[in-house]
């Protein structure tokens, strides 16, 4: 079943499928080309981020627990600990077993 | 370069101790500075070894070298282009997968290269050991296991980085080699780009190009449009076979690599019972008790520091002060000694009685913090209240350090990822109420009209900075960068680098700082000796007087203010002739006052911070826009409580 990683229960594992923008984002970054923002758009590059700190498709991760009032995640990727926004730790869609 | 003349750079992910071993083996012999025309940190020193001279040079920490962040692309250039006779790159032993990740383009930008497992000690208490001959054998180059702390295998790396250097020992670096589908199309790219003269190793622009960096598109694109048109395909293709944008599959694929090579080399037993440094960061990210810990750490933090301040600035004032009969007898009270002494010296007096007893134990506080890993469970706390003002969770940290001085606040900004966020986060800093400003909110609103009026006005100034926070994240283009970090285990501080890092910050307070200060006080004195404080309260009357509804003296009060913040109620004191402020304001005067002081303007030496780290144009924007802030808000406020 893909999910969010935020969709993830406290010490659930699941393994990475896509880290990519969906197709809805894609969109709305179009629209904002239209309006002439800088091109190289944030979203892109925090993907990129994403990646370089381990969290590649096919990768597991382990939610440990997220921040009070809608706070970050923190995640445990390849025998690191990472924080991750919320926003962006909604678009890792995750593989996991229920 | 002479014959026993060599330079070594220093590369690795963050928190894996490179500052530490840098300290040791540079000691004092460092130079910090920026990098030219960036505003990314460059630690140079100079280590004389057996009687070779080494320039090492510390790149700043980093997970990768694309051009996420200026610090990964000066990383590049640097090794690229200045190449170093070799590259020491620090891993950390208790990481080894992600770690390697970073070793591995390391090795694919070609550059001579030494391992140094780092951090091998807290590796054994996890309980994962390392076959460090397997990993040279693997990697093609020497491994060094070390504990930078204790200073532990330096010597040795040192001994094992001069025998690469000189060639008297044998290496074959990896070449890291991804799967059949991009390998292919590497090597086609390889032989494109074998026509055309490029500064950096062909294979590695190739799997760059693949990786839609935008920076090496940019070169080759001026050297030749069609072998960029080329890669725009095979990404495509690329793109086609494994249903992931191509930077992804490129780097998904690098760390298979990495994940193989840290496997094999590698066993973990999982220790039995949960570490302390565990208990530790579960208790300081807990959902409830996170923010109190948070709370008393932070409030401890500012009563030590202003405890110990307090008593430090009045014993070095009074020590400076009692020197002024001294001075007078050498350069007499004339002009010239009056000019001397309120010029130059209260210029001094006020920057020492500043940076030493508050800015000196601030920062060393605060790199105990960041040292031992706290600062980032901070960050990871706070992320959802700094999101609402377009910032995220590091935002707190400047934002923080603001409530002692603005100016390492300003400093502080550069933790930032982009300069969007940086400006934002400038604009924040520098309307948080400094220790100085506290004193002339508590020792004036807080003294003569209650501690709750004292109270209500740091609250206003909350709302403010959260109100305006908000705008300015909506009027500057951009996205919001979301939080990602990683929070490194926590671990013992190593004192000595946190000293050398204070003393460095402390010099960079000073010398950035004292100019302006002095050369503040100076202009100021002339004014008076020249007998321009009376016109100067005649022009900025209908402000002071018609608009804001304070006495007339306070235009002078607002202009020393501009110095350092509390000279404002001092010259206050002087100018009424009296301390019992009760006697000559009413008490909505003193909110007004107190309330315009907090807001008009950053004091010299945060424009200064300012302008050295966004230039002119935009701290004078930032000026600009919180005096007119400080003179709206005062307006309104008088108007209000003059009803009530």
């Amino acid at each position: 079943m893909d999910l969010p990683l935020t969709a993830l229960k406290n010490g659930e594992t699941g393994v990475i499928t896509s880290t990519d923008l969906s197709l809805e984002e894609e969109q709305m970054c179009r629209h904002r080309a239209k309006k002439r923002w800088r091109k190289h758009l944030m979203t892109e590059r925090c993907a990129k981020r994403l990646s370089d700190l381990g969290l590649t498709p096919g990768t597991k991760v382990t939610v440990v627990k997220s921040a009070p009032f809608h706070g970050p995640l923190e995640v445990t990727v390849r025998g690191s600990r990472l924080a991750i926004g919320r926003g962006m730790a909604g678009r890792i869609l995750v593989d996991v077993e229920r | 370069m002479s014959q026993n003349h060599f330079r070594i750079a220093l590369a690795g992910n963050a928190n894996v101790g490179k500052s530490v071993i840098f300290n040791q083996l540079t000691g004092l012999h460092q130079h910090i500075g920026n990098w030219p025309g960036k505003t990314v940190e460059k630690a140079e020193g100079t280590l004389h070894f057996k009687g070779y001279t080494i320039d090492f040079i510390d790149l700043p920490g980093i997970y990768s070298l694309s051009t996420f962040s200026m610090e990964e692309l000066v990383s590049r250039e640097y090794i690229a282009t200045e190449k170093p006779n070799l590259v020491i790159n620090v891993v950390d032993a208790s990481v080894l997968e992600r770690n390697l990740f970073f070793t591995l383009q390391l090795l694919e930008l070609e550059s001579p290269l030494l391992v140094a497992l780092n951090q091998i000690d807290m590796a054994t208490k996890k309980g994962i050991v390392i076959d460090v001959e397997k990993a040279e054998k693997i990697l093609g180059v020497p491994v060094v296991p070390t504990v930078a702390v204790s200073g532990k295998g330096v010597y040795r790396m040192l001994e094992t980085a001069i025998e690469v250097i000189e060639k008297k020992r044998k290496t074959e670096p990896l070449k890291p080699r991804y799967g059949k589908e991009i390998e292919e199309r590497i090597e086609d790219l390889t032989i494109l780009l074998g026509k055309v003269e490029l500064k950096y190793p062909a294979r590695w622009v190739a799997i760059k190009l693949l990786e839609e960096d935008s920076e090496v598109e940019k070169e080759v694109r001026a050297l030749s449009p069609e072998i960029v048109a080329a890669a725009e395909r095979m990404r495509g293709e690329l793109e086609q076979l494994h249903g992931h944008s191509c930077p992804t599959v490129v780097t998904c694929e690098r760390y298979h690599v990495a994940s193989m090579i840290s496997e094999q080399i590698q066993t973990i037993t999982e220790p039995l019972k949960t570490p302390l440094r565990e208990k530790l960061h579960t208790a300081t990210t807990h959902k409830i008790f996170g923010y109190p810990i948070m709370l008393a750490t932070v409030l401890t933090v500012f009563i030590a520091i202003f405890s110990f301040g307090d008593f430090t600035s009045v014993l070095l004032g009074d020590t400076f002060f009692g020197l002024k009969p001294a001075f007078d007898s050498v350069l007499g009270t004339g002009i010239v000694g009056e000019l001397v002494w309120g010029g130059v010296m209260e210029g001094i007096i006020g920057g020492v009685t500043i940076a030493l007893p508050y800015i000196l134990p601030f920062y060393f506080l605060l790199y105990i913090f960041e040292d031992s890993g706290y600062l980032s469970r901070i960050a990871f706390l706070m992320d959802n209240l700094m999101h609402k003002m377009g910032l995220h969770g590091k935002a707190f940290i400047p934002v923080m350090l603001s409530f002692g001085c603005n100016v390492p606040g300003c400093l502080g900004c550069r933790i930032m990822e982009t300069p969007r966020e940086r400006l934002l986060t400038a604009f924040v800093v520098t309307l948080v109420p400094c220790a100085a400003t506290s004193v002339i909110i508590l020792g004036l609103v807080g003294t003569y009209v209650g501690i709750g009026w004292a109270l209500a006005l740091y609250i206003i100034n909350l709302i403010i900075i959260f109100v305006l926070g908000r705008i300015a994240f909506k009027a500057l283009p951009g996205e919001p960068t979301e939080l990602i970090m990683e929070m490194s285990d926590y671990r013992v501080p190593h004192i000595k680098t946190v000293a050398k890092q204070t003393w460095f910050r402390l010099r960079e307070f000073i010398v950035m700082a004292f100019p302006l200060i002095i050369a503040g006080s100076f202009i100021i004195k002339v004014a008076e000796v020249a007998n321009l404080l009376d016109p100067i309260t005649n022009i900025s009357s209908p402000v002071t007087v018609v608009w804001l509804g304070l006495p007339a003296v306070t235009g002078i009060a607002l202009i020393f203010g501009v110095l350092r913040k509390e000279l404002t109620l001092i010259m206050l004191a002087t100018l009424f002739g009296t301390t019992n402020f009760a006697l000559v304001m009413t008490p909505v005067q003193m909110v007004v006052f107190t309330l315009v002081v907090m807001l008009y303007i950053p004091c010299v030496a945060t424009i200064g911070a300012l302008v050295k780290e966004f230039g002119w144009k935009k701290a004078l924007l930032i000026t600009v826009s919180e005096i007119l802030l400080a003179l709206f808000v005062g307006g309104i406020a008088f108007r209000l409580l003059t009803i009530i």
